[in-house]
């Protein structure tokens, strides 16, 4: 049993309900128990734009509050991944920065500490649950489904400070759809971008990463993709049509999962256990090649 | 004449300002090589977004221009330039200290950035917890989910005002 910090961040428990579902009913399960961690906002990533010393301030405020609970963190976002771990590399290693930040701080009665395990769902299950753990657990394996892991940005980069996944040849994320019987494979724009970022300055530039992601999965003739990032699944999934009508491409269509979902399927929970009908993505197929309907 | 046209078109404060806010990478040190623009996730979907002649731009000091443009703002913070860079420029790095630089400039960067910034000082989160939609048009929300209510952040009111003394007049 592993206890950790179940850190939210912004766009999971406002939006992206269906990942906290699944996370919240499948890893405990998994022997990762999650602790409650409601004081922690905003990892402070959407403002680096604005002002790099407000993400930094930011994601050192949530360093602290997890280092005054004593527990690592458990980051279901990319986004706040990268923050902490890079936040905390930046702080470790420049002095006069720290001083700034713990000043900062210590106005609101927070000491600056960094000395806090950070994990994103991936290496979690990975490298401390462990792959034959979960294959155990499986109970109606994802046999003959063609799943296309897709990390996301910033669970690979950027690679000077520790991430959950090998910038360049990413495997873990395979390794866990293939515990869950899925086949799994290689296609170009594995590594790439979903655009999310680049939504405020342009819905249309970025749904077209979108359709070219999708298109490309399709090449290599994919069933569904699965991400464990609450912006990639927003684009994907939740922007697929918009995505499609954009560039004007029928065949831009391909059903969008959580890791966490496939999780629970395999290891036999309910698609209302994991939030499986706010996925906006053409699901069905899949869900009934494994025997499982929405409504069940 | 040379010289009045630099002294015209550069702008010496600026350049000055990226340089120490993009530390420890250094822009001079890009030799064109134009790695970054060859793995740039703008780039394939804007044809004039190339981070090497942004970094080009930047070097030279013409970055009033490149202000002006607001085609930093296309960047999607992927980090493959920062990546692929060999002389470890990191043209990521590069435009996020420009867009700093333009927000405190006066600049004003797209409005749903700010909304997000906005909500982050006053709710501690990019927006409130919103009802969603499912396929078949029914509404949702953390309440109806059974997930548990969201509260404000730790200490939220001594956060809100250093947030506002970083974030500036947003």
């Amino acid at each position: 049993m592993v206890k950790v910090l179940l850190y939210l961040g912004c766009t999971i428990p406002t939006k992206q309900y269906a990942y906290e579902i699944s996370a919240r009913n499948v890893l405990p399960r998994l022997g990762v128990e999650l602790v409650e961690f409601p004081e922690a906002g905003c990892c402070g990533f959407p403002l680096k734009g604005i002002n790099k010393n407000a993400w930094i301030y930011m994601s050192a405020r949530i360093l602290s509050l997890a280092s005054m609970r004593n527990l690592p963190i458990l980051a279901l976002c990319n986004g706040c991944d990268t923050s902490l771990r890079k936040i905390k590399t930046l702080l470790n290693e420049d002095e006069s920065l720290r001083k700034y930040m713990a000043k900062l701080l210590a106005n609101e009665g927070i000491e600056l500490h960094t000395d806090v395990e950070v994990y994103h769902v991936v290496d979690l299950l990975h490298d401390v649950v462990g792959v034959n753990k979960i294959k155990e657990l499986v109970k109606k394996p994802l046999t003959g489904i063609k799943i296309a892991s897709y990390p996301g940005c910033h669970l690979l980069r950027p690679s000077d400070i520790p991430r959950p996944e090998d910038s360049v040849d990413p495997r873990k994320f395979d390794n866990l759809l293939s515990a869950l019987g899925a086949s799994v494979g290689y296609y170009p724009d594995k590594g790439g971008c979903c655009g999310a970022t680049m939504l405020p300055y342009s819905a249309k530039y970025a749904l077209r990463v979108v359709a070219g992601k999708i298109k490309n999965i399709k090449e290599f003739n994919f069933d569904a993709v699965s991400t464990s990032c609450p912006y990639c699944m927003e684009m994907l999934d939740a922007k697929q049509d918009a995505a499609r009508s954009e560039v004007g491409d029928e065949s831009i269509s391909i059903p969008v999962f959580y890791l966490t979902q496939l999780i629970g399927l395999a290891i036999g929970l309910s698609p209302k256990e994991l939030g499986l009908s706010l996925n906006l993505s053409p699901v069905e197929g899949v869900l009934e090649k494994l025997g499982v309907s929405l409504s069940g | 004449m040379l010289v009045s046209l630099e002294a015209k078109l550069i702008n010496r404060k600026y350049l000055d300002s990226v340089k120490e806010l993009v530390k420890p990478h250094t822009p001079q040190y890009c030799y064109q090589c134009a790695k970054c623009t060859s793995a740039c996730t703008a780039s394939k979907v804007i044809p004039e977004y190339k981070p090497h002649l942004i970094v080009a731009l930047t070097r030279m000091g013409l970055i009033k221009q490149l202000l002006d443009s607001g085609i930093i703002w296309a960047c999607t913070e992927c980090w493959k330039c920062g990546e692929y860079c060999p002389q470890n420029v990191a043209p990521v790095e590069v435009i996020i200290a420009l867009k700093n630089l333009a927000v405190a400039s006066g600049y004003r960067p797209p409005e749903d950035l700010i909304a997000m910034a906005r909500n982050v000082i006053e709710l501690g989160r990019i927006s409130p917890p919103i009802e969603v939609l499912s396929k078949e048009f029914e509404i949702y929300s953390r309440e109806s989910l059974n997930l548990p209510p969201l509260v404000r952040p730790y200490a939220h009111e001594s956060m809100r005002k250093t947030l506002k003394d970083l974030l500036g007049g947003l």
